[in-house]
Formats: structure tokens, C-alpha cells, sequence
């Protein structure tokens, strides 16, 4: 697997696309030039809880209310919203479409430490709610996001892309 | 104070085409007055969510109010959702918020006796807040008052933040555990989504 990160306004291109009517998002350092993509973005509307758990569920609400939300969490946050996802994704099985930043990859693939906690436990975590996951981490993965996109639309119930690297402009 | 059944009963009387979600004690009474399929039971769906469920529905459906019946206990579980509802709540939003003062539903243990919620919900912004500039936040502590202003508040614009102290005298019916993905299906089968 190799990538340097993909570029914002490719993906916010691909959101496009795919036809997400708003992203739930909260800044973190790598996602950073993506939140701004979005914020400028005359046709995604973007909304910023104060913590991921609320992100969960006022998606699923949108979704329940016929809107295409996009979740983009950072792994730490995925832990924290664990009760909402559960409830709000898992159990009543809402096809949320989620990007996930995968803290702590680039350091602990590059063999430094110590390893991030985060990076440890996330794709476990995704695995045990039993939710499918793919790659994203440079320009050559943007097919992926189609791939999430449907796979939750077929199958009814969250599915999720993991960032491994900051994005590029 | 007022009588719980007695505030559900005036929502009733006045509820036309909103949709109704609820959480913890409202799910097992508000039943007992509405059958709806724009009733959302959210018992179980993330604790401390429900208005955040409720703010997803109000900016996908402005056709229409969206209701939130929510506990005490239940803002405190997050609430930088109040942040969140005064910077983006849109005007067909009414929170309902059942004062209580206590975990009711596992057994009435106290709350944060000095938490004032009220001030809390203004202190985030509510008042003369949400997306269009139009929040309201009040206290209203009589059924009478609730009554009359129960028709402005399902009229005009919002999004509202209402604070009602409650009592209940009523035995409490059993939890309704019925198939969460049936709900969200029946809910968007009631709002005409595919």
C-alpha cells in the first residue's frame, strides 16, 4: 500500500459526484485542508458539531429525513461517538457513509514510536461493528469513496473509508 | 410544575403534520396519547442524542415542525449539543425539554441540583440563535401558560428551546422494544422517502 494522502478538491470532486448533500466534520490537523474544501463548497453543506457522537446522529437524521450525509471523523472521535454509531448506525442498520482519519498510521508504518493508541485500535474497532472498510490514501484510492458509497447503499448499514495520510490541496 | 400526561395531551390536541421524536419516559407515555407514524421512539439510539436526530430531520424536512421531546438527564449527556443546536438549528425545530431533575427512568436519582437550564441553553446561543437568527429559549412552569402558547410556538418561527418542569403521577407503561430499523423505515415511509 503506498500514498502520500489524496488531494482535497479531488475528493470534495468525488463527493460531488456521488451526490452528498452535507458533511458532518470536525477540523482535525489532517483533514485540515479538506474541512476547508468543504467549507468553501457552495454545494455541500457543511455542519460542525462539537463532538462526533452528535455528527452520528444528526446524520442519521438527515438520512432518516431523505438527505446523502457524509461522516468525517477522525479515529478519535469514531471512539468517542462508539455509543451513537451503535445506535444510530449499527443497530437500526442506516447506511451512514463514513470517512475515517486513521491517527497515528504514518508514524507507526514509518516504524516510529511510540505507537499511537488510536492507530492500534481503529481498524479493530470498524471490525468488530462488523462495518466494511477501504484504503484511501492517495488519488489512486478516489474510486474507493464510490465503493463505500454503494456498498452502504446495498447492504443498508455504515460503511467506511480510512484516510491514512493528511490531505494535499 | 405540570402534570406530564396533561402537557402531552395539549400536544395532541394541536399536533397536525410535525414529526415526533422521543426519548426515556416520553417514549412509554406519549403513546398513550398519539399513534403516529411520524412518531420516532429513540429510546436506545445514543444517549443523549435525541435532538441531534431531531436536527438532522428538521434541515432535511422544512415543510414541517420536528418535535423533540427530551429529558434532563439526556442534555447532560451531551451538551455541546446545545453549541451545535444554536449555530445550526433551523426554524421548524421545537425542543421540548422535560424537567425532571432526576434519572426518572432507572430509578429518579438527582441531578446537578443547580444546573439552570435555561441559562445553559442561552449561554450557547440559543436565544436569537440557529440558522436563521430566530432562536427562543423560554421557561413556561403552568399548563395554562403551555396552552396558550403551545399554538404560537407550533407557528412561528424558531428553532424554540422551551423548558418545562414536570411531574408525573401516572404508572409507567412497559419499554417499547421494537425493531429499530423498522422504526426508521416507518418514519421515512411516513415522510415519502425512498
Amino acid at each position: 500500500m503506498s500514498g502520500n494522502g489524496a488531494s482535497a478538491s479531488k475528493t470534495v470532486r468525488k463527493l460531488h459526484e456521488l451526490g452528498f448533500t452535507h458533511a458532518l466534520m470536525i477540523p482535525d490537523s489532517e483533514s485540515r485542508l479538506l474541512y476547508e474544501a468543504l467549507e468553501n463548497d457552495p454545494e455541500i453543506d457543511l455542519i460542525t458539531p462539537c463532538r462526533e457522537g452528535e455528527s452520528v446522529a444528526i446524520a442519521a437524521g438527515l438520512w432518516t429525513g431523505g438527505l446523502k450525509p457524509l461522516l468525517v471523523i477522525q479515529n478519535t472521535g469514531l471512539m468517542e461517538a462508539g455509543d451513537s454509531l451503535r445506535g444510530c448506525g449499527v443497530g437500526p442498520k442506516v447506511p451512514l457513509r463514513m470517512m475515517v482519519g486513521w491517527r497515528g498510521y504514518g508514524g507507526a508504518t514509518a516504524g516510529k514510536l511510540p505507537i499511537d493508541s488510536a492507530y492500534t485500535f481503529t481498524e479493530p474497532l470498524l471490525q468488530a461493528w462488523r462495518i466494511p472498510t477501504w484504503r484511501l490514501m492517495s488519488d489512486d484510492d478516489l474510486g474507493t469513496l464510490e465503493l463505500m458509497d454503494q456498498t452502504a447503499a446495498e447492504t443498508s448499514y455504515p460503511a467506511a473509508v480510512i484516510t491514512g495520510y493528511g490531505f494535499k490541496p | 410544575m405540570i402534570e406530564r400526561m396533561e402537557l402531552f395531551r395539549a400536544v395532541a390536541e394541536r399536533r397536525t403534520n410535525e414529526i415526533v421524536v422521543m426519548t426515556m419516559t416520553a417514549t412509554l407515555q406519549w403513546p398513550l396519547v398519539s399513534k403516529s407514524d411520524l412518531d420516532f421512539d429513540f429510546l436506545a439510539f445514543g444517549m443523549g442524542h435525541a435532538a441531534d436526530f431531531g436536527l438532522g430531520l428538521a434541515i432535511a424536512r422544512p415543510e414541517r415542525k420536528t418535535i423533540v421531546w427530551k429529558g434532563d438527564g439526556g442534555i447532560l449527556m451531551s451538551l455541546g449539543s446545545l453549541v451545535t443546536l444554536a449555530r445550526y438549528a433551523p426554524e421548524n425545530l421545537v425542543v421540548f425539554l422535560l424537567e425532571n431533575r432526576s434519572y426518572e427512568m432507572v430509578g429518579g436519582q438527582e441531578l446537578p441540583p443547580r444546573a439552570d437550564f435555561v441559562e445553559l441553553a442561552r449561554a450557547s446561543g440559543f436565544e436569537g440563535g440557529g440558522a436563521a437568527g430566530k432562536g427562543k429559549v423560554e421557561r413556561i412552569d403552568a399548563l395554562e401558560a403551555f396552552q396558550d402558547a403551545l399554538p404560537r410556538i407550533l407557528t412561528e418561527a424558531g428553532p424554540h428551546f422551551i423548558v418545562l418542569p414536570v411531574t408525573n403521577r401516572e404508572k409507567l407503561p412497559p419499554v417499547n422494544h421494537s425493531d429499530h430499523a423498522g422504526r426508521i423505515r416507518t418514519l421515512r415511509k411516513a415522510l415519502n422517502v425512498s
